[in-house]
């Protein structure tokens, strides 16, 4: 028995992957997993609630967002430009990391999470809305409840959020250009 | 309710017309009305069976659906009703003396009930659905007041309604009453068992289905000729709820008993409004009330039911068509390629009642704006379904709902871009 396939074709991390041709159905989770062996995202819920497999989906107007790779069949990302887990720190040519970025680093710095296996989901929500306030900043004051209302979807059961969002409130307020004085 | 926009300007002349009209009579009859301000703070102290048997009746009639706003104590009032001509508010019925109706009496609840009139004398606009209520046997109607007199009192004063002129002229519904105001409304089905006349007065009078069910005339009147053959406000269709409605979409009496008492049936689970009818009211209901609402719903002796009437060439095109395409990426992931759903967590697309409606908003509009998670008696809930208002264009997203329509509705697949641009949130 054969699946009937769709091909796929896109960019992830700045690297062009495809055609290649995947099952009609597949979540692009699997994809990413099974296929293209980037294991970063998580499965968590597996129907759209934890928010542990999001990707970051680069659109052609620059902005960028967070889609869930679970409920996402692969149809959806073809031409598309994504970022995964993978693609956040700064590596050299061979693959090796050179730096972890600001939010990766803030998240160890302050002992964000335990067993980590959210915390892909957690870099992904941060690094949009670290982005998107670089285009729009808000003022410092309405920074905690940004920071809350950004992360508020995904799920974390070992630690109770407080250290994810301070850790990503930090970066937010030493970070110039993010946050404007009202 | 909300009242049409369209019949605006027909209803502008209707209006002045009739306030002309009975303008004398009106303000003779104000004076007869004899209304009443300030009075004794009423203390009733009810049986505790009577108690119970109003607090039923209560959710029956689902009073706290709109007399509670949003975030706010159950029965205290507050939430706005936006209408073509303003806006009404829902107001405080918990018994404080001043800003409740602490000083109505059993026989000034009764008349707001069964004539639209408050204890000041002051015409109610059926937003306050007496047009249904009218027809509660007096019995019951003492009944719910006991249950409301020994609420909390809560101090909260309702805002007041802001409707414009001529509209704003409350006398002017003394007319429409004598024009739409009936003492019973009409039989929806065949049927003379007890359950079947217990399932007309639960629907009619103290459900008030027609309210959002019954099309709405020129005048916001229903029309009771078209009784519960499902009527648009805005973005969201109230459906046709005639036994042959019903047996079109597939509704069985014991479908009808699982959604009206548990909110999740084979055939769909209730979202929007109608989530907060099954939470406030219907979930209420005894079995053999739940029972009569479905009698009365298919009459006596029910329709048979169909499977949807899927065309096989239409269904082939839409298979290999962008809606597909646009399906598998965004809905398949929960849904299932078959749309099947997953048990007690997903609903099944295939046979969903929704998607059999003909007129298709209540889909476009639960795909654009998504539906909220939903929690359901007997621990069932339902998770949050996105919404996709920019990851699908107008186009894409009417292909989208032309593939569910044409595959697991038997409907046709007419909805243009130009649909999907008319339903989006402003």
């Amino acid at each position: 028995m054969s699946l009937p396939t769709q091909p796929l074709s896109v960019t992830i991390n700045g690297r062009r992957y495809g055609p290649i041709d995947v099952p009609e159905g597949m979540m692009m989770l699997d994809v990413l997993h099974e296929m293209l062996d980037l294991t970063g995202p998580r499965l968590g819920c597996g129907i759209g609630i934890c928010h542990a497999c999001v990707v970051i989906w680069d659109r052609e107007d620059h902005t960028s967002e967070e889609v869930r790779t679970c409920i996402t069949g692969a149809g959806f990302f073809d031409g598309k430009r994504i970022r995964t887990i993978e693609g956040i720190a700064r590596r050299d040519d061979k693959g090796e990391i050179l730096a972890l970025s600001p939010v990766q680093q803030a998240f160890l710095d302050q002992f964000s999470f335990q067993c980590g296996y959210c915390t892909p989901g957690f870099v992904m929500a941060a690094t949009v809305l670290i982005e998107r306030l670089a285009r729009a900043p808000v003022p410092r004051a309405e920074v905690e409840a940004t920071v809350a209302a950004a992360l508020e979807a995904h799920i974390c059961r070992c630690t109770g959020y407080v250290r994810y969002y301070r850790a990503v409130r930090e970066v937010i307020l030493s970070t110039p250009g993010l946050t404007r004085e009202v | 309710m909300i009242l049409q926009r369209r019949g605006r300007a027909v209803l502008v002349i209707a209006a002045v017309t009739l306030v002309a009209i009975i303008g004398a009579t009106a303000f003779a009859l104000q004076n007869l009305l004899a209304g009443k301000i300030g009075g004794p703070v009423q203390i009733v102290n009810a049986p505790a069976d009577a108690v119970a048997r109003g607090k039923y009746l209560a959710a029956a009639a689902d009073c706290a659906a709109c007399h509670t706003a949003p975030g706010g104590a159950p029965f205290a009032g507050g939430l706005p009703m936006r209408s073509g001509f303003g806006t009404i508010y829902a107001t405080n019925i918990t018994p404080d003396p001043d800003e409740g109706i602490g000083r109505w009496s059993a026989e000034d609840f009764w008349r707001a009930l069964h004539d639209g009139v408050r204890r000041d004398g002051q015409q109610l606009y059926p937003a306050m659905p007496y047009t249904s209520y009218r027809g509660m046997a007096r019995a019951d109607a003492d009944a719910i007041y006991a249950y409301v007199m020994q609420l909390r009192p809560i101090k909260v004063a309702s805002p007041k309604t802001e409707l414009e002129f001529p509209f704003d002229v409350r006398l002017g519904m003394i007319g429409w009453n004598l024009l739409f105001l009936h003492d019973s409304l009409p039989a929806v089905s065949k049927g003379r068992s007890q359950a079947w006349q217990r399932g007309r007065y639960l629907v009619n009078v103290l459900g008030h289905c027609g309210e959002c069910h019954t099309p709405r005339g020129m005048a916001g009147e229903m029309e009771l000729s078209r009784s519960l053959t499902g009527f648009a406000l805005g973005r969201v269709v109230a459906p046709d709820i005639t036994p042959a409605g019903l047996a079109a979409r597939g509704w069985t009496a014991s479908g009808l008993r699982a959604f009206l008492g548990r909110g999740v049936a084979r055939q769909a689970s209730a979202f929007g409004d109608m989530h907060l009818v099954v939470a406030l009211s219907t979930r209420n209901l005894t079995v053999e009330d739940l029972d009569a609402v479905a009698t009365y719903l298919l009459g006596d002796d029910p329709l048979p039911t169909r499977p949807p009437a899927i065309d096989p060439a239409q269904a082939r095109a839409a298979a290999s068509g962008a809606g597909r395409l646009s399906y598998v990426a965004l809905c398949a992931g929960c849904h299932g390629l078959e749309g099947d759903g997953v048990p007690n967590t997903v609903v099944a697309l295939r046979n969903n009642s929704t998607l059999r409606l003909a007129d298709p908003r209540n889909l476009i509009v639960a795909m654009l704006d998504g539906v909220g998670s939903e929690n359901f008696p007997h621990r069932q809930n339902t998770e949050v379904m996105p919404a996709f208002p920019d990851k699908l264009s107008d186009h894409e997203a009417a292909e989208l709902t032309n593939y569910l329509r044409v595959t697991f509705g038997g409907q046709k697949g007419d909805v243009t871009a130009a649909d999907v641009r008319a339903l989006r949130r402003k």
